[in-house]
Protein backbone atom coordinates (compact mmCIF):
# COMPACT_ATOMS: atom_id res chain seq x y z
CA UNK A 1 0.00 0.00 0.00
CA UNK A 2 2.86 2.29 0.81
CA UNK A 3 3.78 2.31 -2.86
CA UNK A 4 0.20 3.20 -3.74
CA UNK A 5 0.21 6.05 -1.28
CA UNK A 6 3.42 7.44 -2.61
CA UNK A 7 2.40 6.89 -6.23
CA UNK A 8 -0.92 8.70 -5.90
CA UNK A 9 -0.09 11.08 -3.08
CA UNK A 10 -2.51 13.36 -1.30
CA UNK A 11 -3.67 16.44 -3.11
CA UNK A 12 -5.71 19.21 -1.58
CA UNK A 13 -9.15 19.80 -3.05
CA UNK A 14 -9.13 23.11 -4.86
CA UNK A 15 -12.91 23.52 -5.04
CA UNK A 16 -15.21 25.44 -2.73
CA UNK A 17 -17.97 23.89 -0.62
CA UNK A 18 -21.47 24.90 -1.64
CA UNK A 19 -24.31 25.97 0.63
CA UNK A 20 -27.17 23.73 -0.44
CA UNK A 21 -30.69 25.05 -0.23
CA UNK A 22 -31.81 21.54 0.61
CA UNK A 23 -28.93 19.88 2.47
CA UNK A 24 -31.08 16.77 2.95
CA UNK A 25 -31.38 16.09 -0.77
CA UNK A 26 -28.28 13.82 -1.06
CA UNK A 27 -29.75 11.65 1.73
CA UNK A 28 -33.03 11.33 -0.15
CA UNK A 29 -31.37 10.58 -3.46
CA UNK A 30 -29.16 7.94 -1.87
CA UNK A 31 -32.12 6.36 -0.04
CA UNK A 32 -34.01 6.03 -3.33
CA UNK A 33 -30.96 4.63 -5.13
CA UNK A 34 -30.29 2.08 -2.40
CA UNK A 35 -33.91 0.92 -2.50
CA UNK A 36 -33.67 0.20 -6.23
CA UNK A 37 -30.62 -2.02 -5.60
CA UNK A 38 -32.87 -4.54 -3.85
CA UNK A 39 -34.47 -7.13 -6.13
CA UNK A 40 -37.48 -7.73 -3.87
CA UNK A 41 -38.13 -4.01 -3.74
CA UNK A 42 -38.12 -3.71 -7.52
CA UNK A 43 -40.74 -6.46 -7.75
CA UNK A 44 -42.92 -4.83 -5.07
CA UNK A 45 -42.54 -1.43 -6.71
CA UNK A 46 -43.61 -2.80 -10.10
CA UNK A 47 -46.57 -4.56 -8.50
CA UNK A 48 -47.70 -1.36 -6.80
CA UNK A 49 -48.80 0.01 -10.18
CA UNK A 50 -51.11 -2.95 -10.85
CA UNK A 51 -54.19 -1.28 -9.30
CA UNK A 52 -53.57 1.80 -11.44
CA UNK A 53 -53.62 -0.31 -14.61
CA UNK A 54 -56.83 -2.04 -13.51
CA UNK A 55 -58.49 1.34 -12.84
CA UNK A 56 -57.14 2.67 -16.13
CA UNK A 57 -58.78 -0.26 -17.91
CA UNK A 58 -61.99 0.60 -16.03
CA UNK A 59 -61.81 4.17 -17.30
CA UNK A 60 -61.37 3.00 -20.87
CA UNK A 61 -64.23 0.56 -20.64
CA UNK A 62 -66.50 3.21 -19.10
CA UNK A 63 -65.98 5.44 -22.12
CA UNK A 64 -66.44 2.58 -24.57
CA UNK A 65 -69.28 0.91 -22.72
CA UNK A 66 -71.27 0.16 -25.85
CA UNK A 67 -68.32 -1.92 -27.15
CA UNK A 68 -68.38 -4.03 -24.01
CA UNK A 69 -72.11 -4.40 -23.45
CA UNK A 70 -71.90 -8.15 -23.84
CA UNK A 71 -69.49 -8.38 -20.91
CA UNK A 72 -70.91 -5.74 -18.60
CA UNK A 73 -74.67 -6.06 -18.96
CA UNK A 74 -76.29 -4.06 -16.18
CA UNK A 75 -72.99 -2.61 -15.01
CA UNK A 76 -73.72 0.99 -15.95
CA UNK A 77 -73.68 2.05 -12.32
CA UNK A 78 -70.37 0.33 -11.68
CA UNK A 79 -68.64 2.03 -14.53
CA UNK A 80 -70.25 5.42 -14.05
CA UNK A 81 -67.10 7.43 -13.32
CA UNK A 82 -67.46 9.88 -10.45
CA UNK A 83 -65.00 11.20 -7.83
CA UNK A 84 -65.88 8.04 -5.90
CA UNK A 85 -64.01 6.05 -8.54
CA UNK A 86 -60.80 7.94 -7.70
CA UNK A 87 -61.49 7.64 -3.99
CA UNK A 88 -61.86 3.89 -4.36
CA UNK A 89 -58.55 3.73 -6.21
CA UNK A 90 -56.69 5.63 -3.48
CA UNK A 91 -58.36 4.12 -0.41
CA UNK A 92 -58.76 0.49 -1.42
CA UNK A 93 -57.10 -2.14 0.74
CA UNK A 94 -55.00 -3.57 -2.07
CA UNK A 95 -53.31 -0.20 -2.72
CA UNK A 96 -52.68 0.26 1.01
CA UNK A 97 -51.18 -3.22 1.12
CA UNK A 98 -48.90 -2.43 -1.82
CA UNK A 99 -47.81 0.88 -0.27
CA UNK A 100 -46.93 -0.95 2.94
CA UNK A 101 -45.10 -3.60 0.90
CA UNK A 102 -43.07 -1.01 -1.01
CA UNK A 103 -42.23 0.90 2.16
CA UNK A 104 -41.35 -2.26 4.08
CA UNK A 105 -38.58 -2.92 1.56
CA UNK A 106 -37.57 0.69 0.87
CA UNK A 107 -37.99 2.22 4.31
CA UNK A 108 -37.39 -0.39 6.98
CA UNK A 109 -33.63 0.16 6.96
CA UNK A 110 -33.71 3.93 6.61
CA UNK A 111 -32.82 4.57 10.24
CA UNK A 112 -32.39 0.98 11.48
CA UNK A 113 -29.35 0.41 9.23
CA UNK A 114 -27.76 3.66 10.36
CA UNK A 115 -28.24 2.62 13.97
CA UNK A 116 -26.91 -0.86 13.28
CA UNK A 117 -23.79 0.34 11.48
CA UNK A 118 -23.15 3.39 13.73
CA UNK A 119 -23.34 5.76 10.79
CA UNK A 120 -25.32 8.49 12.55
CA UNK A 121 -22.03 9.93 13.83
CA UNK A 122 -20.78 10.16 10.25
CA UNK A 123 -23.87 12.15 9.23
CA UNK A 124 -23.67 14.49 12.19
CA UNK A 125 -19.93 15.05 11.72
CA UNK A 126 -21.07 16.88 8.56
CA UNK A 127 -22.71 20.29 8.48
CA UNK A 128 -26.13 18.65 8.83
CA UNK A 129 -28.78 19.29 11.46
CA UNK A 130 -31.00 16.60 12.82
CA UNK A 131 -33.94 18.01 10.90
CA UNK A 132 -31.93 17.73 7.66
CA UNK A 133 -31.24 14.08 8.40
CA UNK A 134 -34.88 13.36 9.22
CA UNK A 135 -36.18 15.33 6.25
CA UNK A 136 -33.81 13.41 3.99
CA UNK A 137 -35.08 10.08 5.28
CA UNK A 138 -38.74 11.11 5.28
CA UNK A 139 -38.44 12.34 1.72
CA UNK A 140 -37.50 8.82 0.64
CA UNK A 141 -40.82 7.60 2.04
CA UNK A 142 -42.61 10.59 0.52
CA UNK A 143 -41.15 9.85 -2.90
CA UNK A 144 -42.44 6.29 -2.95
CA UNK A 145 -45.87 7.10 -1.49
CA UNK A 146 -46.44 9.94 -3.92
CA UNK A 147 -45.28 7.92 -6.88
CA UNK A 148 -47.83 5.17 -6.23
CA UNK A 149 -50.70 7.47 -5.17
CA UNK A 150 -50.59 11.05 -6.47
CA UNK A 151 -48.93 10.25 -9.78
CA UNK A 152 -51.30 7.45 -10.86
CA UNK A 153 -54.26 9.39 -9.42
CA UNK A 154 -53.53 12.42 -11.58
CA UNK A 155 -52.67 10.27 -14.60
CA UNK A 156 -56.01 8.45 -14.24
CA UNK A 157 -57.78 11.81 -14.19
CA UNK A 158 -55.88 12.87 -17.29
CA UNK A 159 -56.78 9.65 -19.09
CA UNK A 160 -60.41 10.10 -18.12
CA UNK A 161 -60.36 13.45 -19.95
CA UNK A 162 -58.48 11.97 -22.91
CA UNK A 163 -60.85 8.99 -23.24
CA UNK A 164 -63.88 11.27 -22.86
CA UNK A 165 -62.48 13.73 -25.37
CA UNK A 166 -63.76 16.68 -23.35
CA UNK A 167 -63.12 18.66 -20.17
CA UNK A 168 -66.68 18.20 -18.93
CA UNK A 169 -65.64 15.82 -16.13
CA UNK A 170 -63.01 18.27 -14.93
CA UNK A 171 -65.44 21.18 -15.08
CA UNK A 172 -68.01 19.14 -13.12
CA UNK A 173 -65.46 18.29 -10.40
CA UNK A 174 -62.74 20.97 -10.49
CA UNK A 175 -61.70 20.15 -6.91
CA UNK A 176 -60.85 16.53 -7.76
CA UNK A 177 -57.10 17.09 -8.45
CA UNK A 178 -56.85 18.83 -5.09
CA UNK A 179 -58.57 15.90 -3.37
CA UNK A 180 -56.16 13.48 -5.02
CA UNK A 181 -53.16 15.58 -3.99
CA UNK A 182 -54.57 16.21 -0.52
CA UNK A 183 -55.16 12.54 0.22
CA UNK A 184 -51.77 11.60 -1.25
CA UNK A 185 -50.19 14.24 1.00
CA UNK A 186 -52.01 12.83 4.02
CA UNK A 187 -50.78 9.31 3.18
CA UNK A 188 -47.27 10.69 2.68
CA UNK A 189 -47.12 12.46 6.03
CA UNK A 190 -48.63 9.53 7.90
CA UNK A 191 -46.42 6.88 6.31
CA UNK A 192 -43.28 9.06 6.67
CA UNK A 193 -43.78 9.22 10.44
CA UNK A 194 -44.97 5.61 10.62
CA UNK A 195 -41.99 4.14 8.78
CA UNK A 196 -39.39 6.34 10.48
CA UNK A 197 -40.83 5.56 13.89
CA UNK A 198 -40.64 1.81 13.37
CA UNK A 199 -37.25 2.06 11.67
CA UNK A 200 -35.83 3.94 14.64
CA UNK A 201 -37.09 1.35 17.14
CA UNK A 202 -34.74 -1.45 16.10
CA UNK A 203 -31.28 -1.93 14.66
CA UNK A 204 -32.51 -4.91 12.66
CA UNK A 205 -34.27 -3.92 9.45
CA UNK A 206 -35.87 -7.38 9.16
CA UNK A 207 -37.64 -6.90 12.46
CA UNK A 208 -38.70 -3.48 11.24
CA UNK A 209 -40.13 -5.00 8.05
CA UNK A 210 -42.19 -7.41 10.14
CA UNK A 211 -43.25 -4.55 12.45
CA UNK A 212 -44.38 -2.44 9.50
CA UNK A 213 -46.74 -5.19 8.34
CA UNK A 214 -47.79 -6.36 11.79
CA UNK A 215 -48.71 -2.93 13.13
CA UNK A 216 -50.65 -1.94 10.04
CA UNK A 217 -52.69 -5.12 9.71
CA UNK A 218 -52.90 -6.01 13.39
CA UNK A 219 -54.70 -2.71 13.99
CA UNK A 220 -57.30 -3.83 11.45
CA UNK A 221 -57.63 -7.26 13.05
CA UNK A 222 -57.97 -5.63 16.47
CA UNK A 223 -60.74 -3.44 15.11
CA UNK A 224 -62.55 -6.51 13.77
CA UNK A 225 -62.30 -8.30 17.12
CA UNK A 226 -63.39 -5.29 19.17
CA UNK A 227 -66.23 -4.50 16.79
CA UNK A 228 -67.39 -8.13 16.98
CA UNK A 229 -67.60 -7.82 20.77
CA UNK A 230 -68.85 -4.27 21.35
CA UNK A 231 -70.51 -3.36 18.02
CA UNK A 232 -69.39 0.26 18.34
CA UNK A 233 -68.55 2.04 15.04
CA UNK A 234 -66.06 4.33 16.81
CA UNK A 235 -63.84 1.31 17.46
CA UNK A 236 -62.68 1.71 13.86
CA UNK A 237 -60.46 4.47 15.25
CA UNK A 238 -57.99 1.78 16.40
CA UNK A 239 -57.52 0.62 12.80
CA UNK A 240 -54.98 2.42 10.62
CA UNK A 241 -56.61 1.37 7.30
CA UNK A 242 -60.06 2.35 8.61
CA UNK A 243 -58.84 5.81 9.60
CA UNK A 244 -57.19 6.25 6.21
CA UNK A 245 -60.40 5.23 4.46
CA UNK A 246 -62.48 7.55 6.63
CA UNK A 247 -60.23 10.55 5.92
CA UNK A 248 -60.07 9.62 2.23
CA UNK A 249 -63.85 9.55 1.92
CA UNK A 250 -64.00 12.92 3.65
CA UNK A 251 -61.43 14.51 1.33
CA UNK A 252 -63.26 13.22 -1.75
CA UNK A 253 -66.64 14.37 -0.39
CA UNK A 254 -68.04 10.82 -0.41
CA UNK A 255 -70.15 8.88 2.06
CA UNK A 256 -68.09 8.00 5.13
CA UNK A 257 -67.51 4.24 5.55
CA UNK A 258 -67.80 4.45 9.36
CA UNK A 259 -70.50 6.09 11.43
CA UNK A 260 -68.46 8.74 13.23
CA UNK A 261 -67.16 12.17 12.17
CA UNK A 262 -64.14 12.11 9.85
CA UNK A 263 -62.43 14.69 12.01
CA UNK A 264 -61.92 12.01 14.65
CA UNK A 265 -59.86 10.00 12.18
CA UNK A 266 -57.90 13.10 11.22
CA UNK A 267 -57.15 13.66 14.89
CA UNK A 268 -56.13 10.04 15.47
CA UNK A 269 -53.73 10.16 12.53
CA UNK A 270 -52.36 13.54 13.65
CA UNK A 271 -51.85 12.21 17.18
CA UNK A 272 -50.07 9.14 15.80
CA UNK A 273 -47.75 11.41 13.81
CA UNK A 274 -47.11 13.65 16.83
CA UNK A 275 -46.24 10.70 19.09
CA UNK A 276 -44.04 9.24 16.33
CA UNK A 277 -42.27 12.57 15.98
CA UNK A 278 -41.55 12.68 19.70
CA UNK A 279 -40.19 9.14 19.74
CA UNK A 280 -38.07 9.70 16.62
CA UNK A 281 -36.71 12.87 18.17
CA UNK A 282 -35.65 10.95 21.26
CA UNK A 283 -34.20 7.99 19.37
CA UNK A 284 -32.08 10.01 16.97
CA UNK A 285 -29.68 12.25 18.80
CA UNK A 286 -27.16 14.45 17.12
CA UNK A 287 -26.26 16.40 20.26
CA UNK A 288 -26.32 15.35 23.87
CA UNK A 289 -25.68 17.50 26.90
CA UNK A 290 -22.74 16.66 29.10
CA UNK A 291 -23.41 17.23 32.76
CA UNK B 1 -9.91 21.90 31.62
CA UNK B 2 -8.16 24.65 29.75
CA UNK B 3 -6.39 23.53 26.66
CA UNK B 4 -4.82 25.05 23.58
CA UNK B 5 -3.80 22.74 20.76
CA UNK B 6 -1.15 23.83 18.30
CA UNK B 7 -0.15 22.73 14.82
CA UNK B 8 1.01 19.33 13.65
CA UNK B 9 -0.06 16.03 15.12
CA UNK B 10 -1.29 16.18 18.68
CA UNK B 11 -1.80 13.02 20.69
CA UNK B 12 -4.65 12.70 23.13
CA UNK B 13 -3.82 10.14 25.78
CA UNK B 14 -5.51 8.90 28.87
CA UNK B 15 -6.84 5.80 30.56
CA UNK B 16 -10.35 4.55 29.83
CA UNK B 17 -12.92 7.10 30.96
CA UNK B 18 -10.41 9.95 30.97
CA UNK B 19 -12.53 11.96 28.54
CA UNK B 20 -10.62 11.63 25.26
CA UNK B 21 -13.56 10.71 23.05
CA UNK B 22 -15.79 13.11 24.98
CA UNK B 23 -13.39 15.95 24.23
CA UNK B 24 -13.44 15.12 20.51
CA UNK B 25 -17.23 14.96 20.54
CA UNK B 26 -17.51 18.27 22.33
CA UNK B 27 -15.20 19.88 19.79
CA UNK B 28 -17.37 18.47 17.00
CA UNK B 29 -20.58 19.59 18.65
CA UNK B 30 -21.94 16.06 19.26
CA UNK B 31 -22.00 16.85 22.95
CA UNK B 32 -23.01 20.21 24.33
CA UNK B 33 -21.16 21.21 27.50
CA UNK B 34 -23.39 22.88 30.06
CA UNK B 35 -20.60 25.32 30.87
CA UNK B 36 -17.27 26.47 29.51
CA UNK B 37 -16.32 27.55 26.03
CA UNK B 38 -14.14 26.44 23.18
CA UNK B 39 -13.07 27.32 19.69
CA UNK B 40 -11.94 25.23 16.76
CA UNK B 41 -10.09 27.21 14.09
CA UNK B 42 -11.59 30.32 15.64
CA UNK B 43 -15.18 29.01 15.42
CA UNK B 44 -17.22 28.78 18.59
CA UNK B 45 -18.10 25.17 19.44
CA UNK B 46 -21.60 26.15 20.57
CA UNK B 47 -22.65 28.52 17.81
CA UNK B 48 -20.61 27.64 14.72
CA UNK B 49 -21.00 23.88 14.58
CA UNK B 50 -21.71 23.82 10.86
CA UNK B 51 -18.53 25.79 10.13
CA UNK B 52 -16.49 23.53 12.39
CA UNK B 53 -17.87 20.37 10.84
CA UNK B 54 -17.12 21.67 7.37
CA UNK B 55 -13.48 22.20 8.35
CA UNK B 56 -13.03 19.04 10.38
CA UNK B 57 -12.66 15.44 9.25
CA UNK B 58 -13.79 12.93 11.87
CA UNK B 59 -12.78 9.30 12.01
CA UNK B 60 -14.80 7.61 14.76
CA UNK B 61 -13.54 4.74 16.85
CA UNK B 62 -16.34 2.30 16.14
CA UNK B 63 -16.98 0.58 12.83
CA UNK B 64 -19.40 2.64 10.81
CA UNK B 65 -20.60 2.42 7.24
CA UNK B 66 -23.77 2.46 5.18
CA UNK B 67 -25.01 -0.97 4.16
CA UNK B 68 -25.40 -1.71 0.48
CA UNK B 69 -22.83 0.83 -0.71
CA UNK B 70 -19.44 0.46 -2.32
CA UNK B 71 -16.50 2.53 -1.14
CA UNK B 72 -16.67 5.10 -3.93
CA UNK B 73 -20.37 5.76 -3.38
CA UNK B 74 -19.88 5.90 0.38
CA UNK B 75 -16.96 8.30 0.27
CA UNK B 76 -18.47 10.60 -2.35
CA UNK B 77 -21.80 10.56 -0.47
CA UNK B 78 -20.18 11.93 2.67
CA UNK B 79 -18.18 14.38 0.59
CA UNK B 80 -21.43 15.65 -0.83
CA UNK B 81 -22.95 15.91 2.63
CA UNK B 82 -19.91 17.97 3.63
CA UNK B 83 -20.86 20.50 0.97
CA UNK B 84 -18.94 19.28 -2.07
CA UNK B 85 -20.63 19.43 -5.48
CA UNK B 86 -21.67 15.94 -6.58
CA UNK B 87 -19.26 15.54 -9.49
CA UNK B 88 -16.31 16.82 -7.52
CA UNK B 89 -17.17 14.62 -4.55
CA UNK B 90 -17.11 11.59 -6.84
CA UNK B 91 -13.77 12.55 -8.39
CA UNK B 92 -12.29 13.27 -5.00
CA UNK B 93 -13.59 9.96 -3.58
CA UNK B 94 -11.50 8.07 -6.13
CA UNK B 95 -8.42 10.10 -5.20
CA UNK B 96 -8.65 9.61 -1.44
CA UNK B 97 -9.48 5.92 -1.80
CA UNK B 98 -6.29 5.47 -3.80
CA UNK B 99 -4.48 7.52 -1.19
CA UNK B 100 -5.56 5.27 1.70
CA UNK B 101 -4.82 2.13 -0.31
CA UNK B 102 -8.35 1.07 -1.24
CA UNK B 103 -8.04 1.94 -4.91
CA UNK B 104 -8.29 -1.64 -6.11
CA UNK B 105 -11.28 -2.50 -3.96
CA UNK B 106 -13.22 0.72 -4.25
CA UNK B 107 -16.15 -0.88 -6.07
CA UNK B 108 -16.58 -3.72 -3.58
CA UNK B 109 -19.56 -3.64 -1.24
CA UNK B 110 -18.62 -2.39 2.20
CA UNK B 111 -20.34 -5.37 3.83
CA UNK B 112 -17.48 -7.47 2.43
CA UNK B 113 -14.68 -5.27 3.78
CA UNK B 114 -12.26 -6.54 6.43
CA UNK B 115 -11.72 -4.63 9.69
CA UNK B 116 -8.54 -3.08 8.34
CA UNK B 117 -10.23 -1.96 5.14
CA UNK B 118 -13.08 -0.40 7.10
CA UNK B 119 -10.53 1.50 9.16
CA UNK B 120 -8.95 2.95 6.01
CA UNK B 121 -12.38 3.70 4.62
CA UNK B 122 -13.16 5.74 7.73
CA UNK B 123 -9.98 7.68 7.12
CA UNK B 124 -10.99 8.22 3.48
CA UNK B 125 -14.41 9.63 4.40
CA UNK B 126 -12.73 11.92 6.92
CA UNK B 127 -10.35 13.21 4.25
CA UNK B 128 -12.70 13.47 1.29
CA UNK B 129 -13.67 17.13 1.81
CA UNK B 130 -10.04 18.11 2.44
CA UNK B 131 -10.43 19.16 6.08
CA UNK B 132 -8.14 21.57 7.87
CA UNK B 133 -8.17 19.39 10.98
CA UNK B 134 -8.53 15.65 11.36
CA UNK B 135 -9.97 14.15 14.54
CA UNK B 136 -8.91 10.53 14.71
CA UNK B 137 -10.43 8.42 17.45
CA UNK B 138 -8.37 5.27 18.02
CA UNK B 139 -7.31 5.05 14.35
CA UNK B 140 -5.29 1.86 14.72
CA UNK B 141 -7.25 0.00 17.36
CA UNK B 142 -8.54 -2.86 15.18
CA UNK B 143 -5.55 -3.23 12.88
CA UNK B 144 -2.91 -5.93 12.65
CA UNK B 145 0.72 -4.77 13.02
CA UNK B 146 1.22 -4.40 9.27
CA UNK B 147 -2.00 -2.45 8.79
CA UNK B 148 -1.16 -0.32 11.80
CA UNK B 149 2.18 0.64 10.33
CA UNK B 150 0.54 1.60 7.05
CA UNK B 151 -2.15 3.73 8.65
CA UNK B 152 0.42 5.42 10.87
CA UNK B 153 2.48 6.19 7.78
CA UNK B 154 -0.59 7.81 6.20
CA UNK B 155 -1.29 9.88 9.30
CA UNK B 156 2.35 10.96 9.49
CA UNK B 157 2.25 11.95 5.81
CA UNK B 158 -0.95 13.94 6.31
CA UNK B 159 0.27 15.75 9.41
CA UNK B 160 3.79 16.53 8.24
CA UNK B 161 3.53 17.25 4.52
CA UNK B 162 -0.07 18.14 3.83
CA UNK B 163 -0.68 21.04 6.17
CA UNK B 164 -3.51 19.27 7.94
CA UNK B 165 -3.61 19.38 11.71
CA UNK B 166 -4.27 16.03 13.31
CA UNK B 167 -5.68 15.32 16.75
CA UNK B 168 -5.33 11.64 17.60
CA UNK B 169 -6.99 9.97 20.51
CA UNK B 170 -5.37 6.66 21.25
CA UNK B 171 -4.53 4.29 24.05
CA UNK B 172 -1.61 2.85 22.06
CA UNK B 173 1.27 4.89 23.40
CA UNK B 174 3.72 3.74 20.75
CA UNK B 175 1.46 5.13 18.01
CA UNK B 176 1.32 8.55 19.63
CA UNK B 177 5.03 8.50 20.31
CA UNK B 178 5.86 7.69 16.71
CA UNK B 179 3.74 10.35 14.98
CA UNK B 180 2.89 13.14 17.39
CA UNK B 181 4.97 16.19 18.10
CA UNK B 182 2.96 17.12 21.15
CA UNK B 183 0.68 15.36 23.54
CA UNK B 184 -2.18 16.01 25.93
CA UNK B 185 -2.64 13.53 28.72
CA UNK B 186 -6.10 13.46 30.24
CA UNK B 187 -7.07 11.86 33.50
CA UNK B 188 -10.56 11.89 35.02
CA UNK B 189 -11.67 14.72 32.76
CA UNK B 190 -8.72 16.94 33.60
CA UNK B 191 -5.47 17.74 31.82
CA UNK B 192 -2.73 15.78 33.61
CA UNK B 193 0.07 16.89 31.29
CA UNK B 194 0.30 18.91 28.09
CA UNK B 195 2.99 20.16 25.77
CA UNK B 196 5.66 19.21 23.27
CA UNK B 197 6.87 15.70 23.79
CA UNK B 198 10.49 16.80 24.23
CA UNK B 199 9.59 19.48 26.76
CA UNK B 200 7.44 17.14 28.78
CA UNK B 201 10.17 14.56 28.88
CA UNK B 202 12.70 17.12 30.02
CA UNK B 203 10.95 19.18 32.61
CA UNK B 204 8.75 16.93 34.61
CA UNK B 205 11.16 14.45 36.09
CA UNK B 206 14.32 12.43 35.53
CA UNK B 207 14.17 8.70 35.11
CA UNK B 208 16.86 6.46 36.58
CA UNK B 209 17.05 2.72 36.19
CA UNK B 210 18.90 0.72 38.84
CA UNK B 211 19.45 -2.73 40.23
CA UNK B 212 20.16 -3.32 43.90
CA UNK B 213 21.43 -6.11 46.12
CA UNK B 214 19.84 -6.42 49.53
CA UNK B 215 16.40 -5.69 50.95
CA UNK B 216 14.88 -3.20 48.49
CA UNK B 217 11.78 -2.51 50.60
CA UNK B 218 13.17 0.18 52.95
CA UNK B 219 15.13 1.65 50.03
CA UNK B 220 11.95 2.10 47.99
CA UNK B 221 10.15 3.65 50.94
CA UNK B 222 13.02 6.06 51.45
CA UNK B 223 12.92 7.10 47.79
CA UNK B 224 9.15 7.56 47.88
CA UNK B 225 9.53 9.70 51.00
CA UNK B 226 11.74 11.98 48.90
CA UNK B 227 8.91 12.43 46.38
CA UNK B 228 10.14 9.88 43.82
CA UNK B 229 7.86 7.47 42.08
CA UNK B 230 9.32 3.96 42.12
CA UNK B 231 8.43 0.98 39.95
CA UNK B 232 9.97 -2.44 39.59
CA UNK B 233 9.96 -4.26 36.25
CA UNK B 234 9.64 -7.99 35.73
CA UNK B 235 13.42 -8.32 35.29
CA UNK B 236 13.92 -6.65 38.69
CA UNK B 237 15.05 -3.28 37.37
CA UNK B 238 13.91 -0.46 39.61
CA UNK B 239 12.70 2.66 37.78
CA UNK B 240 12.94 5.83 39.80
CA UNK B 241 11.05 8.90 38.54
CA UNK B 242 12.75 11.76 40.31
CA UNK B 243 11.15 15.22 40.43
CA UNK B 244 12.93 17.85 38.35
CA UNK B 245 14.25 19.58 41.48
CA UNK B 246 15.68 16.32 42.91
CA UNK B 247 19.36 15.40 43.08
CA UNK B 248 20.49 12.01 41.83
CA UNK B 249 22.98 11.78 44.67
CA UNK B 250 19.95 11.41 46.95
CA UNK B 251 19.47 7.95 45.46
CA UNK B 252 22.99 6.94 46.54
CA UNK B 253 22.42 8.46 49.97
CA UNK B 254 19.17 6.50 50.36
CA UNK B 255 20.97 3.31 49.37
CA UNK B 256 23.63 3.99 51.96
CA UNK B 257 21.05 4.73 54.64
CA UNK B 258 19.05 1.56 54.00
CA UNK B 259 22.08 -0.68 53.52
CA UNK B 260 21.60 -1.83 49.94
CA UNK B 261 24.25 -2.05 47.26
CA UNK B 262 23.67 -0.33 43.95
CA UNK B 263 24.79 -2.78 41.25
CA UNK B 264 23.50 -0.90 38.23
CA UNK B 265 22.64 2.77 37.77
CA UNK B 266 21.79 4.57 34.55
CA UNK B 267 19.92 7.74 33.65
CA UNK B 268 17.27 6.70 31.16
CA UNK B 269 15.42 8.59 28.45
CA UNK B 270 11.78 8.85 29.43
CA UNK B 271 9.41 7.15 27.04
CA UNK B 272 5.85 8.27 26.53
CA UNK B 273 4.84 5.31 28.62
CA UNK B 274 6.89 6.69 31.51
CA UNK B 275 5.46 10.12 30.93
CA UNK B 276 1.96 8.70 30.89
CA UNK B 277 2.54 6.67 34.03
CA UNK B 278 4.04 9.66 35.78
CA UNK B 279 1.21 11.99 34.80
CA UNK B 280 -1.71 9.67 35.33
CA UNK B 281 -0.28 7.79 38.25
CA UNK B 282 -0.80 4.30 36.88
CA UNK B 283 1.60 1.56 35.83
Amino acid sequence: MAATVRAKGYAHWDGRPVDRRFPWWPITRMGIQLAFRKKRFKLAFAMSFAPAFVFLAGLYISERLEDFQAFFRGSDRLLNITPDYFKIYLTNDSLHFLIVLVLAFAGAGLVADDLKHNSLQLYFARPLRKKDYLLGKMSVVAFFVLIVTALPGLVLLLFKLVFAGSFKFFLDYPWLPLSILGYAALLTVFFAFYILLLSSLSKNSRYVTILVFMTFFFSSILHGILYGIFRLPALALVSIPANLQQTGASLFGQKLPHAFPAVWSFLVLAAACAVSGLVINRKIRSVEVVK
Amino acid sequence: MTLSLGRGAVGLLGPNGAGKSTLLRILLGFLAPDKGEGKVLGHDIRRDQALIRRAVGYMPESDCFVAGMDAVTFTSYFGELSGMPRQEAMKRAHEVLFYVGLGESRYRLLDQYSAGMKQRLKLAQALVHDPKILFLDEPTSTLDPHGRTEVLELIRDISTSKDIQVLISSHILADIESICSSVVILNKGKVAAEGRMEDLRAIRYSLYELRVKGDGGPFRLDLEAMGCRVEETEDRIIKVYMPAEGDRMDIFRAASRTGVQLRYFVKSRTSLEDLFAGAVGVD
